[in-house]
């Protein structure tokens, strides 16, 4: 069972400040989510991650060791950063044989993992005539070469089709259910909000949240509750501390807050509830605000 | 089998499997062959030594510079084809040390060129020795093991000098074409004019000294030429091995 770490990682490029001062775990047997909009520091943190990228400060380990440290790489952790790392002029199958070959990875293994992403009838062609989901596909049968227990993947979606993306989800989640690391980065919530149990968010560099995605949806969620006395349930819904709103006469809309809490307090209350419901908020604009929340702090703090 | 020795066998299988290296080797073989078979051609006419003299075998045993062009550019594109096709993200993957790498293609490439040089050599050779037995000719000059030690040491320090430019610069195409304008024109015409009697301590003339006909008034002699074209790739290494060590990879 393998853990990632990262602790008070910074990385600045000259006056850009790309990761501050992060920290999180990622652990084994799920799947989480590395979330952010563009340019928000995922990549770079995977790159220092392992080991393409030096910190300014801090440290970012597997199993309590920098990526150049593992005994042994290739079958400690697996990594696909990007699609375009291919000579064009050699086949998938070279490409990953010449992998096997510097780590001492046996032949059938590249035969095994090829045909596990769908790529043996293409294996023999030069990469250069792939499309971007042949070479997402060739990139996650390097990153699976070595069979190892934690797998690092940079937007591991993108160029993929349909079914290209429903095999990748049930790929994901096989390999957490066989007790891996899975770490998995993508800017757009909803792309990855099928797989992943945990998320972290990140925005300017910064962490801002760590949770599993159910907790993250309840916690930005809307709920509606129509009651006959609407003024009533209003006073001790804020006076629980929950955000309230009064949308007409009948309904108070409470924000941040799950159905069996608003349920709860108007029940201890007194307050008759006529119908509650859950509003589906955009999984994109929850992360949107999210990810705006931590703009506004970071604009008051300077 | 130990990990630097897989990694060589790794540099070996991705040079195998690219076009540049056999289509170079080809072309190279070509060439020798061709300019051997030509040159018997014009043996003895409009000035050229005649057949089977030493200068006549010593300007038909000038496949240095030939294999030195060919390990430049197969160096350059073994080290500068890893960024430009961001291979070494892989590479580095697969095997977080990147002094060891480093080491390993340097070591590779300037194994493959001394091994072609001397293969080349070798069928140039028995090119001649064949087409001057058809004349009935059957001795060699006393020099050709000096120019053989020359080409095979002059291949393998222009091949690391090839990885050193690849990896410093990480663009093969500027990288090539630099190292022509260099070889062709400044090294030949800018700094020979600027500072005279310069021109014999730069790398293409110690190659010169080691793959033609040996010459001390005009140039090193063997020996001197070899140190200073070896102290070349050395110093262009380390310069690169400096930066590929610190260098973040984007």
């Amino acid at each position: 069972m393998s853990t990632i770490r990262i602790q008070k990682l910074t990385k600045r490029y000259g006056s850009v400040l790309a990761v501050d001062d992060l920290s999180f775990d990622v652990r084994p047997g799920q799947v989480t989510g590395f979330l952010g909009p563009n340019g928000s520091g995922k990549t770079t943190t995977l790159r220092i991650l392992l080991g393409l990228a030096a910190p300014t400060a801090g440290t970012a380990a597997i199993d309590g060791l920098a990526y150049h440290q593992l005994p042994d790489p290739v079958r400690q952790v697996g990594a696909a950063l990007d699609s375009n790392t291919f000579h064009p002029g050699r086949s998938a199958a070279q490409h990953l044989r010449v992998m096997a070959t510097a780590t001492g990875l046996p032949r059938r293994r590249v035969d095994e993992v090829l045909g596990l992403v769908g790529l043996a009838d293409a294996a023999g062609r030069a990469v250069g005539g792939y499309s971007l989901g042949m070479r997402q596909r060739l990139s996650l049968a390097g990153a699976l070469l070595g069979d190892p227990g934690v797998l690092v993947f940079d937007e591991p979606l993108n160029g993929l089709d349909p079914d290209g993306i429903r095999w990748l989800r049930g790929l994901l989640r096989e390999l957490a259910a066989q007790d891996r690391t899975v770490f998995v980065s993508s800017h757009l919530l909803t792309e990855v909000a099928q797989t992943v149990d945990e998320v972290v968010v990140l925005s300017r560099g910064r962490l801002v949240a760590q949770t599993t995605l159910a907790d993250l949806v309840a916690r930005t969620s809307v709920v509606r509750a129509r009651t006959p006395d609407a003024a009533r349930l209003l006073e001790v819904l804020a006076a629980a501390g929950l955000q309230v709103r009064l949308v007409d006469t009948s309904t108070v809309e409470v924000r941040s807050a799950t159905a069996d809490a608003v349920g709860v307090a108007a029940a201890a209350a007194g307050v008759t509830i006529l119908e509650l419901s859950r509003q589906e908020e955009d999984l994109e604009s929850l992360f949107f605000d999210l990810v705006q929340q931590n703009h506004q702090n970071q604009e008051v703090a300077a | 089998m130990n990990g630097t020795l897989r990694l060589a066998r790794a540099e070996l299988r991705k040079l195998f499997t690219t076009k540049a290296l056999p289509v170079s080797f080809a072309i190279a073989i070509v060439l020798a062959i061709g300019s051997v078979i030509i040159d018997a051609m014009v043996a003895g006419k409009n000035g050229t030594a005649r057949l089977g003299t030493d200068a006549d075998v010593y300007q038909m045993l000038k496949f240095g510079a030939i294999t030195c062009v060919v390990m430049l550019i197969l160096g350059i594109l073994a080290a500068g084809s890893e960024f430009r096709h961001r291979t070494i993200i892989p590479v580095l993957l697969a095997t977080p040390h990147r002094a060891r790498i480093f080491a390993v293609k340097v070591a590779v490439i300037a194994g493959l060129g001394a091994v072609f040089s001397a293969v080349l050599f070798g069928l140039g050779l028995a090119t001649i020795v064949l087409t001057l037995s058809a004349h009935g000719i059957h001795h060699l000059p006393s020099g050709v093991g000096t120019l053989f030690a020359g080409t095979v040491i002059s291949s393998a320090c222009f091949g690391m000098i090839g990885v050193a430019l690849g990896a410093l610069t990480r663009n093969t195409i500027g990288a090539i074409v630099a190292a022509i304008v260099w070889a062709l024109f400044i090294e030949q015409v800018i700094l020979a004019t600027i500072v005279p009697g310069i021109e014999k301590w730069l790398p293409t003339a110690a190659a010169i000294g080691l793959t033609d006909i040996p010459s001390p008034a005009h140039g090193l002699p063997p020996m001197t030429a070899g140190l200073v074209l070896a102290g070349y790739a050395v110093a262009l290494l380390l310069a690169a091995s400096r930066t590929t060590m610190r260098r973040d990879l984007a």
